[in-house]
């Protein structure tokens, strides 16, 4: 395929993956029982009269899809509405609620991959051996555990040692920036350890097949004819041409990490975007799930476009 | 604790003072008080908002209680006393009052707190009843508020009102800084729905929040204008957990000093630590098996026979025993015995008699068809019950239920939903005021009352048709008593409408009340000073907890 | 075009032929892990289906007192509602299998059916089919299953089809690039021009073609399906009436198990799902390893609740 073919034909289907997941979201909102409305009108004293003031607030009380078009426009304008529940920009809800999961997320997904391309690495590099067995069935193992349960799990183990929820110390008062950085740090460990231990298979997985596919290749059996060391064909030569599904991977899941992580998010108590779509829907709130959604769906078409750039940048072949 | 927003939206509106019983914490170790320190508190719930329009959950309001200033609170014997007003005086004909206030207290942002600030709270919820809805309530009957003088607020009302019901209304209203909130009243006043309140809050009470991360933490530091006493700690701190096991495991393992509730399941373990107390007390939370009261799917639901054979079927104990593990007492009406005299002591729980409970279903000639389910109006008694999904012990509750009605021929399946929707499918079905309450048969819920029995009697009103009222019951006997008791001046004749309501639920039981929860308090031993009461140590009932909570010299 | 592990066309053959042929059996011969991997399975779906034989006790009859330890007459303790957690983790497997099998035959219904379409027609089919499924990877599907459980109401038919209809893309990407490549075999174009028609062709010539890799789909988008039931029961989102083992988890948590001590509520359903998920993915690993191995790994993927699948192309 032809470079700037490819590169445009990625581009347009990102943005158009953008429009649909959109308006899959409206529909799947809209047309969700349960009025906010309803909700919010349920206070002492409320008259029908405020109820349909609130209904007309809201724009609930327009045809479907009126509302829709509205829904776009605002879009455009960068305006993902305001939240029923809080009356809050989503905007402004939705980043603090990102900025609180990043960092967790990022830590977890940076043990899974530096742990899991080690263990990959080892296990291709020592094939066949008992260590390459236990690389590859701990890291299967580790996947195999469902999310929620391993989070207990390590609560039940280092509770006391660790902190058991929670981004920051609600007792520290007034702390430096220091404090507060190594509060936070402390506090993410856990949830951050159980993200990394449910993730770290697949990177070893990746890893030791991209490695052995390597090995097996001419040139790799060139230089070892050559009489380079084997440490030095699997740092030099082979771990380089693994780099490429393992970066693509990185991509490709970063997108989806911060979906994933509302089981985490629950177990921890993290006030991140999991938790924070966990309780629109309680809610039913909207506003805040369209715009999570639309956040999470860019996040995923964003890392998705990036790993077909890095493709493009990593392969010649895609450049022929 | 419990999720407060099933009971929800409600707790928040309509709770009201409470006995609260006997001293201080359970902990008592003799140790003398060491001032200074933090109070790291924990919850499974959170505070939602920190904007009194705006907030629903009951953490919440019990902050507002630190937070501000309020005309007057519950003493731990259950009598109203004096906050921000130190006296006050009915005027003979009940249609208004003079409150003194407190001088001498500052804002924390220096401006000073004064009477002025508390008729413009009251004010501003009367110029505006939509965007203050969740305060507006509580100003029912007020005319109007002046501030006389800096030190005096006189409230009319439209008509005569009774006292302790007036007090208890006023109980629930904070005041607020006027230089703050007046710069919000834009847009017909719907800017004070819109208004974030970030911390740091401009506070008036015993305590500033001065940290606050939506579901993290929030912290309170002592202010030092308030107008009262001095607390003994420099400060407290909440942390929002996401489940009871999750606080109960940070509690265990040394990462709080005290939590609003204690789940039965964890008890053993919280006793049997030396350097743990636990304060149990009576609770004004109360689990109801909801009977549609208007049109049900099934007609025959509407018959007091069926009803009573139900409450007669259902093991009570065994909610009690199993669900709770012993914490809670055997419901009966729907005010709760911790609210003292307005508590109708004669209702008596239905006898657990499944031959009795037989007997009636026979009597209606509803026989068992070969499954072993009777069969009503030419289809068999098989019903779904609404169960709200976010208060977890309902599951369980249900099996109960169901596992009872079994063995007299009636059939029970579970329909959970979130309580926003349990709440919207009993109390307006289609999203539009009901004309009708015909989209269910029965439901699970969970209420928390006041002290006063204002609002949870409110709640069976026809008045409240798609607000409140979740069973449809509409008995216009019932509505004129609720008019009549909020006006009734004096306190016995008060109590008696107040009684008489109670029986008329009890019989059409709308509601079977299961259990009332005990509140389940604890604290470290390190720790001491807490006061208690139904709803916690931690409450919007007094400021008493925050300001005598010290820690031990050991 | 791009991917990080390609699903070529003509995948089958070349490096792979030799291994062609050989059947299931003698692969899983080959490699005993996987033969642990079924006994295991097949032990659990033996005692999901006699569970109201062998369970000593009612999966709803109180026994005993709330969380009351392990003792000989209840090996594993009683749960929150004093139910002996032996019968519950026997009566779960039900549940929890039923929602495997149940969303896998969806997903494989949906995912074969396009896969098979889009591989067999190729063109414009292919294309439109294509593009459908491009969009549904990008979809979050971890929250759009909480909205829709959430709304649509909690039962376990719901789950079911909420899992399956979220979890075809990956059988139907897979399924293409092998039906494309069977397609150009020689005996088919042979078959197609003696004039057999299109059904009969897929189902006479694709579809044992295909089949093995088929059964190695099934395997993993089981697992899938079975932790996402977990996960979605963890956030109360699955019915109420029905145990499984995602529930009995859900119970214990939040009847406070890890506080209260009570270990033997909360760890053996969550040790039941970790064995179940482990033996599937060693069978379907080592299938798909064997079949096809360009595929390798790509079954990790598959995982909705942490990460896609890696292997995507261009249509």
């Amino acid at each position: 395929m032809r470079g700037a073919d490819y590169v445009i034909k990625r581009t347009i289907f990102a943005v158009v993956t953008v429009f649909v997941a959109l308006t899959i979201n409206f529909i799947i909102f809209r047309a969700a029982p349960g009025s906010a409305v309803s909700n919010l009108a349920r206070v002492p004293g409320a008259t029908h009269a405020l109820r349909a003031e609130l209904e007309h607030e809201f724009g609930l009380d327009k045809p479907k899809l009126q509302q829709y078009f509205i829904y776009l426009g605002q879009l455009a304008h960068g305006n993902l509405g305001v939240s029923f529940a809080s009356q809050q920009p989503v905007s402004h809800e939705l980043l603090q609620a990102l900025g609180n999961t990043i960092p967790m997320v990022l830590l977890g997904t940076l043990f899974a991959i530096g742990f899991g391309t080690f263990t990959g690495i080892l296990a291709a590099y020592r094939r066949g051996t008992a260590v390459d067995k236990a690389s590859v069935s701990t890291g299967l193992f580790f996947y195999s555990l469902p999310t929620q349960w391993l989070g207990l799990m390590l609560l039940l183990i280092f509770a006391g040692t660790l902190p058991s929820g929670g981004r920051v110390d609600a007792f520290l008062f007034n702390p430096t920036p220091l404090q507060h950085i190594l509060d936070v740090l402390k506090h993410m460990l856990l949830p951050s350890l159980t993200l990394g231990l449910v993730l770290y298979g697949e990177y070893t997985l990746i890893t030791r097949s991209a490695m052995l596919e390597t090995l097996g290749e001419d040139y790799i059996l060139t230089a070892r004819a050559k009489g380079l060391s084997d440490r030095r064909i699997v740092t030099r030569h082979a771990f380089r041409n693994a780099m490429l599904p393992i970066t693509t991977l990185i991509a490709l899941s970063l997108g989806y990490i911060v979906a994933g992580s509302i089981l985490i998010e629950r177990v921890f108590s993290w006030p991140g975007i999991g938790q924070a779509v966990y309780y629109s829907v309680q809610n039913r709130d909207y506003p805040m799930l369209q715009g999570a959604f639309l956040l999470l769906t860019l996040s995923v078409v964003f890392f998705n476009y990036v790993a077909d750039l890095l493709y493009f940048k990593l392969d010649p072949r895609i450049r022929e | 604790m419990r999720k407060i927003r099933i009971a929800g939206v409600l707790l928040s509106l309509a709770l009201v003072a409470a006995a609260c019983k006997g001293g201080g914490g359970g902990g008592n170790n003799g140790g003398g008080t060491v001032e200074g320190g933090i109070l790291r508190l924990g919850t499974a719930s959170s505070i939602d908002s920190l904007n009194p329009f705006k907030a629903f959950n009951q953490d919440a309001y019990n902050a507002f209680f630190y937070m501000y200033p309020f005309l007057v609170q519950f003493d731990q014997n259950l009598n109203i006393v004096g906050d921000f007003a130190k006296d006050w005086q009915f005027n003979s004909d009940h249609t208004g009052g003079t409150f003194h206030t407190v001088s001498g207290g500052t804002w924390s942002d220096g401006k000073p707190l004064t009477a002025n600030d508390a008729a413009y709270t009251i004010n501003l919820i009367l110029k505006y009843p939509g965007p203050t809805g969740l305060e507006a309530g509580y100003a029912k009957h007020i005319a109007s508020a002046e501030a006389t003088d800096p030190n005096t607020l006189v409230i009319s009302y439209e008509e005569p009102v009774n006292e302790s019901w007036a007090l208890a209304q006023l109980e629930l209203i904070p005041i607020m800084p006027q230089q703050v909130w007046s710069q919000h009243e834009g847009n017909g006043g719907k800017d004070l729905q819109t208004f974030r309140n970030d911390a740091p809050v401009v506070c008036g009470g015993p305590f500033i929040l001065t940290q606050y991360q939506k579901r993290d933490i929030a912290q309170f530091q002592v202010n030092k204008g308030f107008y009262g006493p001095k607390p003994h700690i420099d400060g407290f701190g909440m942390k929002f957990y996401t489940s009871e096991d999750a606080m109960m495991t940070a509690f265990l393992n040394g990462e709080l000093d005290a939590v609003e509730g204690v789940p039965p399941s964890t008890l053993a373990r919280v006793k049997g630590n030396p350097n743990m107390a636990v304060m149990e007390t009576q609770g004004m939370t109360f689990d109801e098996l909801i009977t549609n009261s208007n049109k049900p799917l099934h007609p025959e639901l509407l018959n007091p026979q069926v009803r009573e054979a139900f409450a007669h079927a259902i093991d009570q104990q065994q909610i009690v025993d199993v669900v709770q593990l012993g914490h809670a007492q055997v419901g009966t009406s729907i005010v709760a015995p911790v609210a003292g005299m307005w508590h109708d002591p004669n209702i008596k729980p239905a006898t657990h008699d499944m031959n009795l409970a037989n007997q009636l279903l026979d009597q209606l000639g509803y026989t068992r068809g070969s499954d072993g389910i009777r069969v009503a109006n030419g289809h068999p008694m098989s019903y779904q019950v609404l169960t709200p999904d976010d208060v977890t012990s309902i599951g369980r509750e249900f099996e109960i239920l169901k596992a009872s009605l079994q063995q007299i021929g009636v059939k029970l399946t579970q329909k959970s939903l979130d309580s926003t929707t349990v709440f919207d499918v009993m109390a307006a079905p289609d999203y539009v005021y009901p004309k009708d309450y015909d989209k269910y048969d029965l439901a699970i819920w969970q209420w928390t009352g006041y002290m006063d029995p204002d609002f949870i009697l409110s709640v069976l009103t026809c008045q409240q048709w798609g607000f409140w009222n979740d069973s449809g019951y509409c008995n216009t006997t019932y509505d004129k008593l609720y008019e009549q008791q909020g006006v009734t001046v004096d306190q016995q004749a008060r109590k008696q409408i107040v009684w008489q309501m109670q029986e008329m639920i009890a019989t059409d039981r709308p509601y079977i009340v299961l259990d009332y929860r005990n509140a389940l308090p604890a604290h470290t031993t390190q720790w001491d000073g807490f006061v208690n009461s139904p709803l916690g140590v931690f409450n919007n009932l007094s400021k008493a907890t925050m300001l005598s909570v010290h820690r031990v010299s050991s | 075009m791009s991917a990080v592990i390609q699903e070529e066309p003509g995948v089958l053959e070349g490096a792979t032929e030799g291994r062609r042929r050989s059947t299931i059996w003698q692969i899983l011969k080959d490699r005993p892990s996987t033969l642990v991997g079924l006994g295991v399975l097949g032990f659990f779906i033996l005692v999901a289906g006699l569970a109201p034989h062998i369970a000593p006790y009612g999966a709803h009859t109180q026994v005993g007192a709330p969380f009351a330890p392990p003792s000989p007459k209840h090996p594993l303790g009683l749960d929150d509602g004093g139910i002996d957690m032996l019968s519950l983790l026997m009566y779960g497997a039900r549940a929890s299998l039923l929602v495997g099998f149940g969303a896998t035959a969806i997903a494989l219904l949906v995912g074969g059916s396009v896969g098979i379409l889009a591989g067999y027609y190729g063109g414009r089919t292919e294309g439109i089919l294509m593009r459908i499924t491009d969009y549904f990877l990008v979809i979050p599907d971890v929250p759009l299953m909480i909205v829709i459980a959430a709304i649509w109401g909690q039962s376990l038919l719901h789950i079911i089809l909420i899992i399956g209809f979220l979890l075809w893309t990956w059988t139907a990407r897979v399924i293409r690039a092998q039906v494309k490549s069977v397609r150009e075999r020689v005996y088919v174009k042979r078959a197609r021009a003696l004039g057999a028609g299109n059904g009969r062709t897929i189902f006479r010539h694709v579809l044992p073609q295909i089949a093995p890799l088929l059964v190695a789909s099934i395997v993993l988008t089981i697992a899938v399906a079975i932790f996402d039931e977990t996960a979605l029961a963890y956030l109360g989102l699955s019915d109420p009436s029905v145990i499984s083992w995602g529930k009995l988890i859900k119970n214990a948590s939040d009847a406070a198990a890890v506080s209260a001590g009570a270990w033997w509520a909360i760890v053996p359903p969550g040790l039941c799902v970790a064995v179940l998920i482990l033996s599937c993915t060693l069978i379907g690993q080592v299938l798909e390893d064997a079949l096809n191995p360009r595929l390798r790994a790509s079954y990790l993927a598959a995982r909705g609740f942490r990460i896609r699948r890696v292997a995507r192309e261009e249509g």
